[in-house]
């Protein structure tokens, strides 16, 4: 909301500068997000070189067809020449001048200055110059009655400052001049005026047919009548407070609907009731297959949830929203029906959002207006009217459902100190409620003001109210008072971390990447309705696709020795409303299936599980160089996956954490020497590693210490088909000092046992 | 044989040697099997002579002993001068990897809180409305409950719009008091520009208790702001509206870049929007079946992203899930 500070100063009479109003209901109110300066600068007497200026003389210039050479009386002794481009005026205009040496709004300093071999001694301005309106066209003509030489600022807004404010969604009220003013007089017991607005008589006897047939989308239609309306441009003080709460003057009719709105709050709408057929106004729903052609010249299909009002025949406007072209009001109309009503919030924005037509009155409607506020927002208008366009009113209307009863909230001074944390005095309470219009009776019995009948309805509301007028600066910074303390991570979170810093401290770098993907290799993964974009489809059950894209983009920019991992969310369809979100970890990595696989028992290490992998076989895995564990796969990534030669792992971590060991018991390997022997065994090229050491532990027991293959190798002397693979034992007793005999025996059961079970032969 | 001039000798000989082989010819030629002595001691009859000869052959050993030392110091010294190094050469370190910045903002945040004896909770990112929604007091028309604005899975089921749910979720499961944090993805139905993505990060903190006031809310977050920010950090709350707190507090950060004076992060004001906080809203306390008058709690909500921003200069949110390791390796 901008809120121009003069006008601002029309409703409320405070002591406190711009500054300290700006601060105060940046914490109180509203957050002010810019005070700006508009118009012709305020500084050293800039004033003073805006005049009025009385045109004694105007003809073309002697050496430009486009240009006027004028003589403009400014109040000295002699006229001033001054070279113009407009042609919207001649000899006897009261019009706006600039001196040379002014500041204008633009910034720029005006100069004496030669057009064309004749000399500008001044400036005669436009709306747009001054910044009091958009009109470039031609010069801002003034009325007659001004004298030449009279302070421009005398008699024209030139320059204000300008608070916008950031309203939030439960203050509609604030969305006007006038709301905030009420809050300035209670921040700082300043007098609020009386709202704006003179009561007038109507001078006839005309009362507009109004049907609401809806009265829980339209609680209140209230319709005047006005005849004899001559459609123009408004005066230069309207123009410019609209101008500077950031709307565009249209005509004066239009211009006053939007001042009305502005001032109080309540969006008000003129239609050109020559244009409704049969006269009348129908505030209903659509009908199915309704269209109507909006103000801005859009064609609207209309969905029967769509509140639209109507004349006897079709619909004519979007109720709240925008109207339409065909009920226009034009420079030729001279019956005006204002509509100043009241629309149910829900209902606009729904409709706002599905035509994504978002208007000053939408936002209005859709956060909730006092219906007790269309009275009042349409005696200001009629007021204006009658003033500015001539209008004669010749009737209104008020038709109305069971508008709300103001709140009665019972409330406990007490209970505002112990949830705001300070003792504020009960007077003090008092008056800041009383303050914000709320009617306090005897007990703390509190009557809500029809403003805020929708958002605060609750003790605790009014707790709200009296810590942001008491000052939320003045609660003092403190920490809960704790009876019982828990602060831990859970063991799953601490393993989380553990698994993310072993695999940070083994070359790989964290990624986040998206939840959604574009496609899922699960058949049964959970698809978006209304996805985001094809690449934001579904939710995803793995995390290797986010991780191959991570490694492309590195790849593409040229990053070296790419390892990337990431510890997420996957999501699981369950058969239940709610999908089974579990923690995975992923990796990916230059390097082939090696590097995965270190990674792999760098993680398990840091768990203290033993992996088990087993061969298997994935679509995106290399046939040959994919194994499956019980928590999930590590792999080399099949070739036309990602070009290369990159390893990758998937672990799910609650599988995972399950087997991890969490207290270590002490194991003696330190009172008696280990003995080593390194042992070469040829079998055929099937038999896995792994299951040689395997079997080898199973065949000497706890005996065996450690047993780790240490080399692989093909060729001569060892026959086609085959391999020999070296294994490096430790044999280990807690008990005693092994001896070599001992060694010997064991030995032995591992020799016997590879052999009956793969064929190996211990090579010499 | 004189053993008072063969000592003298044989002393002088030994501290002379200036190499080791100097000194190994001196040892064999005094100390040798075939030298003077030696061959004295062999042939020594009397007691008292073997005696003198003996400590002279100790004493000797010992001379030659501490020559060596010498001498294979000195050698290890020369050696070491020559062994000169260019110290500024890189070491042999396998490169770490690195957390993402948004895992390091996440943990200090959590160790904040755990500091502060707080839990922490993993929240569910599929929701219901029933907790994204109904159980934290959002009105039947607020704009979040539109598929314009958040992300659904059908009518009933949503991606998480905040990391809010889960409080509900902790007030049902478990009797206050509660002190937790929950940090998370959250989604919102967002087009990618520079400040927002569909995704990003939350941490969400509730503290119920008897007593909880305004007060406590703005110094715990005090403490976090600190502990993010830097020591120097003051804030001011302001007044706002959401759904689920009453009141509502808005909290601003004074700029650690420009320290209150004003520049552009923070707008020329001074101050640092940041955060969403409040004090628990009663209804929350009803769905849950809690007594208000009993419990009284606070909550806030942040999101980690623009903490990144903030602290770290990043031009562009989107950088956060580009993944590129040129700016995942400088934090």
């Amino acid at each position: 909301m901008k809120v121009p500070v003069s006008w601002l100063r029309e409703y409320v009479e405070v002591d406190a500068t711009t500054a300290e109003i700006a601060d105060r209901l940046a914490i109180a109110t509203g957050e002010v997000e810019r005070v700006s300066r508009r118009g012709v600068a305020d500084v050293d007497g800039n004033l003073g070189l805006y005049r009025v200026g009385r045109v004694l003389e105007a003809g073309k210039h002697p050496n430009a067809d486009r240009l006027q050479l004028c003589r403009v009386d400014v109040g000295e002794a002699e006229p001033r020449q001054i070279v113009c481009g407009a042609w919207n005026f001649g000899a006897g205009a009261t019009v706006a001048v600039a001196l040379p040496g002014a500041v204008l709004p633009d910034g720029r300093t005006l100069e004496r200055a030669k057009l064309r071999g004749a000399v500008s001694d001044g400036m005669i301005l436009s709306e747009k110059e001054l910044t009091i309106g958009e009109d470039h066209t031609g010069i801002l003509v003034l009325p007659e009655a001004w004298e030449p030489g009279t302070p421009l600022g005398d008699v024209l807004p030139l320059g204000d400052e300008v608070l916008e404010i950031e309203v939030t969604r439960n203050r509609p009220d604030c969305l006007s001049v006038y709301g905030i003013a009420r809050e300035v007089a209670a921040l700082f017991g300043g007098e609020l005026r009386l709202m704006p607005g003179a009561e007038r008589e109507p001078t006839g006897e005309e009362t507009p047919a109004v049907v609401v047939e809806d009265f829980e989308g339209c609680p209140r239609y209230i319709g005047c009548l006005f005849r004899d309306v001559r459609v123009g441009p408004s005066p230069a003080w309207l123009k410019s407070r609209i101008t500077a709460a950031g709307m565009r003057p249209i005509s004066n009719v239009v211009d006053v609907t939007n001042y009305a709105m502005l001032a109080l709050g309540n969006p008000l709408h003129a239609f050109d009731f020559d244009t409704l057929g049969g006269g009348r106004i129908v505030v209903r729903r659509a009908r199915p297959g309704e269209e109507f052609t909006s103000l801005d010249g859009v064609l609207r299909k209309l969905d029967p949830a769509d509140l639209v009002i109507a004349d006897a025949e079709r619909a004519i406007a979007f109720a709240g929203i925008m109207g339409g072209l065909d009920t226009e009001v034009a420079d030729g109309t001279t019956s005006v029906l204002l509509e100043a009503a009241n629309f149910e919030p829900g209902t606009i924005l729904w409709s706002s959002e599905r035509h994504s037509l978002r208007t000053e009155g939408s936002n209005r409607w859709e956060k909730g207006v006092d219906p007790y506020l269309a009275p009042h927002a349409a005696r200001l208008a009629t007021e204006l009217l009658l003033e500015l366009a001539g209008a004669r009113w010749t009737g209104d209307t008020d038709v109305r459902g069971d508008l709300p009863e103001r709140p009665v909230v019972s409330f406990r001074p007490e209970r505002a100190n112990r949830i705001v944390g300070v003792e504020i005095p009960e007077q003090e309470q008092k008056d800041a409620l009383v303050a914000l219009g709320y009617e306090v009776a005897r007990g703390w019995e509190v009557t809500v003001p029809t403003w805020r009948a929708r958002d605060t309805t609750r003790e605790i509301d009014l707790v709200e109210e009296v810590a942001r007028v008491h000052g939320l600066e003045k609660i003092p910074f403190t920490l809960p008072l704790r009876s019982a303390m828990d602060g831990r991570l859970s063991r799953d979170q601490r393993l989380r971390r553990l698994v993310e810093d072993s695999l940070v401290g083994a070359g790989f770098s964290e990624v986040y990447t998206l939840s959604l993907a574009g496609s899922d290799p699960h058949p049964g993964a959970l698809r978006l309705p209304d996805p985001l974009t094809s690449e934001h489809a579904v939710l995803r059950t793995t995390l290797l696709e986010g991780l191959v894209r991570a490694a492309r983009h590195n790849v593409n920019v040229g990053n070296e020795d790419v390892a990337l991992f990431e510890v997420a969310r996957v999501y699981l369809p369950s058969g239940d409303e709610l999908p089974d979100e579990r923690w995975h970890v992923g990796a990916v990595a230059a390097g082939g299936y090696a590097r995965a696989k270190g990674a792999l028992e760098t993680l398990y290490g840091a768990l203290r599980i033993e992996p088990r992998p087993e061969r298997t076989s994935e679509q995106f895995l290399h046939p040959g160089k994919a194994a499956r564990l019980e928590a999930g796969w590590v792999g080399e990534l099949h070739p036309t996956l990602l070009e290369g030669s990159w390893g990758a792992l998937e672990l799910d971590l609650p599988t995972l954490f399950a087997q991890a060991r969490e207290h270590v018991v002490y194991e003696d390997v330190i009172s008696y020497p280990a003995l080593r022997q390194d042992l070469a065994f040829v079998v055929d090229e099937e038999v896995l590693a792994g299951e040689l050491v395997a079997a080898a532990r199973e065949a000497v027991g706890r005996e065996l210490h450690e047993a780790r293959v240490f080399d692989v190798y093909r060729g001569d002397p060892i026959p086609a088909g085959k391999k020999s693979v070296a294994l490096h034992v430790a044999f280990l007793s807690p008990e005693r000092t092994l001896s070599d005999e001992d060694a010997r025996v064991l030995r032995e059961r591992i020799v016997t046992a590879l052999a009956e079970r793969f064929g190996a032969e211990l090579r010499s | 044989m004189d053993p008072k001039a063969l000592e003298n000798e044989a002393r002088s000989a030994i501290a002379g040697a200036s190499t080791l082989s100097e000194l190994d010819e001196a040892r064999v030629r005094y100390l040798g099997r075939k030298s003077e002595l030696k061959q004295a001691l062999r042939e020594v009859r009397d007691p008292e002579t073997g005696r003198i000869l003996n400590s002279l052959r100790e004493e000797l050993e010992e001379q030659v002993a501490v020559r060596r030392g010498e001498l294979e110091r000195e050698d290890l010294d020369r050696r070491l001068t020559e062994e000169v190094l260019d110290v500024t050469l890189p070491g042999q370190a396998r490169p770490r990897g690195h957390l993402h910045l948004i895992t390091q903002i996440r943990r200090e945040v959590e160790d904040v809180f755990l500091g502060l004896g707080y839990s922490v909770v993993d929240g569910r990112e599929v929701e219901t409305t029933h907790y994204n929604f109904d159980g934290l007091n959002f009105p039947a028309d607020h704009p979040a409950r539109s598929p314009l604005q958040s992300v659904f899975l059908n009518g009933d089921v949503l991606l998480r719009t905040e990391t809010s749910p889960s409080q509900i979720r902790v007030m049902e499961q478990q009797p206050p008091p509660i002190y937790m944090v929950s940090l998370g993805r959250v989604y919102r139905r967002d087009t990618p520009d520079a400040t927002h993505t569909p995704v990003f990060h939350q941490v969400e903190g509730l503290a119920i208790d008897r007593g909880i006031t305004m007060g406590d809310l703005k110094g715990t977050l005090l403490h976090m702001m600190r502990a993010l920010f830097g020591e120097e950090r003051e804030m001011r709350f302001r007044t706002h509206d959401f759904p689920f707190t009453e009141p509502s507090l808005e909290p601003d950060v004074s700029c650690f870049l420009c320290d209150g004076v004003g520049c552009h992060v923070c707008r020329f004001s001074g101050w640092i929007e940041i955060a969403g906080s409040g004090m628990v809203d009663p209804a929350l306390f009803e769905f849950v079946g809690l007594d208000p008058e009993e419990w009284s709690g606070f909550a806030f909500g942040m999101g980690l992203e623009r903490v990144a921003m903030l602290r770290h200069g990043l031009p562009a949110l989107g950088m956060l899930w580009e993944n590129d390791l040129r700016l995942l390796s400088q934090f």
